[in-house]
């Protein structure tokens, strides 16, 4: 995956939206504080139970299943097909962090992780 | 159809029906979370606002948007009675932000509009703690702060950047009244809760009673549908330097 993978959007004609895998690309922050580094992903139509997480080297990779299958007819796109029951980001870690040490909570279909730096 | 054309600083409005004087005009423009564009949106849809005019520049992108099947400009202008609403289902390069602006502002004089209501959003860091989002309002002139009728805590200092605040300067300065509603939302996610916040805040403005509440029960696809157009207003304020927004004033009185 190219490093703008990782910003979030690839830069194929259909942005965000991958219909083979059934996966959508979440609109995401990164925020790198001085002790910690907090993430924000926007995941409408997910619950806590649906989400993973890896943290491999410095890239965060975020799994989360939706709660129903969406498609682009109910979201009003007749003419695109498709049809989703995921999330799916890598995100780029910019600072060395303690991936073990990931907390993470689900509030009003914002995911927010809080990961601490390595001193 | 009778259609009459008016050009200011490279945009041109093409009104298809009269819009009353008096008028309040809001302006929805795609900006922070979102939230002019899905307050506008719904508006435009529970008011059942017809369509009497759009907003067309050939210093825009070449973009039509198809609507039942007609291709119509993206920026486009909505009227019943006393309310009219512009708005803009695509973004506008902040290149072109002042000449939009200033052509508003002109529209606004020639259709002698009572009030030019803007809504926009108001980053704020901890979004997903608040059930609540707060509504702010920068004024043209002190004396509007009456018309709030406590819709909104008026901002006395900080920045704007973008089309409102463009737009509320020229308003300032010929003495059209403007109010621009500011409520918290998130920064790069749609936020339907602000917009029906934002909503709130107009219906006590404006004496009005429009519901929210297919704002917040269709939440979830709202936010959905918007993630395209979210990601790309978020390059534009980007560009256009948004984040200046949350510096503070160097001066102090």
């Amino acid at each position: 995956m190219s490093r703008l993978d990782e910003r979030g959007y690839p830069g194929s004609i259909h942005e965000g939206w991958n219909v083979a895998d059934a996966c959508i690309k979440p609109l995401y922050n990164v925020s790198v504080g001085a002790a910690e580094v907090v993430v924000t992903v926007d995941l409408p139509y997910v619950t806590s139970k649906g989400v993973k997480l890896r943290c491999p080297d410095d890239v965060l990779e975020i799994f989360a299943e939706t709660s129903e299958k969406i498609t682009f007819k109910a979201l009003g796109a007749k003419h695109r097909h498709g049809e989703f029951t995921s999330y799916h980001a890598r995100i780029r870690i910019p600072v060395p962090v303690d991936e073990r040490k990931i907390s993470s909570q689900l509030k009003h279909g914002v995911l927010e992780l809080h990961i601490p730096r390595v001193k | 159809m009778s259609m009459r054309l008016s050009e200011n600083d490279g945009f041109q409005i093409l009104e298809t029906a009269a819009i009353p004087a008096n008028s309040t005009l809001i302006i929805g423009l795609p900006d922070v979370g979102l939230v002019g564009l899905l307050a506008s949106s719904h508006l435009i849809s529970t008011l059942q606002l017809e369509e009497v005019g759009s907003i067309e520049s050939d210093r825009l992108p070449p973009i039509i948007v198809l609507h039942g099947g007609v291709p119509k400009s993206p920026i486009r202008i909505f009227a019943r009675n006393s309310i009219a609403v512009v708005i803009s289902e695509t973004t506008i390069p902040s290149s072109l932000l002042r000449r939009l602006a200033n052509s508003l502002v002109d529209f606004g004089k020639r259709k002698k509009i009572e009030l030019m209501l803007s809504l926009g959003g108001m980053a704020i860091a901890n979004r997903q703690d608040i059930n609540s989002p707060q509504v702010f309002a920068a004024l043209s002139a002190k004396s509007l702060e009456t018309r709030l009728n406590g819709a909104a805590e008026v901002l006395e200092e900080g920045y704007i950047v973008g089309a409102y605040g463009l737009l509320l300067r020229r308003c300032a300065a010929e003495s059209i009244p403007a109010i621009t509603l500011l409520t918290q939302s998130y920064y790069n996610y749609p936020d339907p809760e602000a917009a029906a916040s934002a909503l709130t805040a107009v219906n006590k403005i404006l004496g009005m009673k429009v519901d929210v509440a297919e704002l917040l029960n269709r939440g979830e696809e709202i936010r959905l549908r918007s993630k395209d157009m979210m990601h790309r207003t978020h390059e534009e304020m980007t560009r256009m330097n948004k984040s200046h927004e949350y510096d503070l004033p160097p001066l102090y009185g």
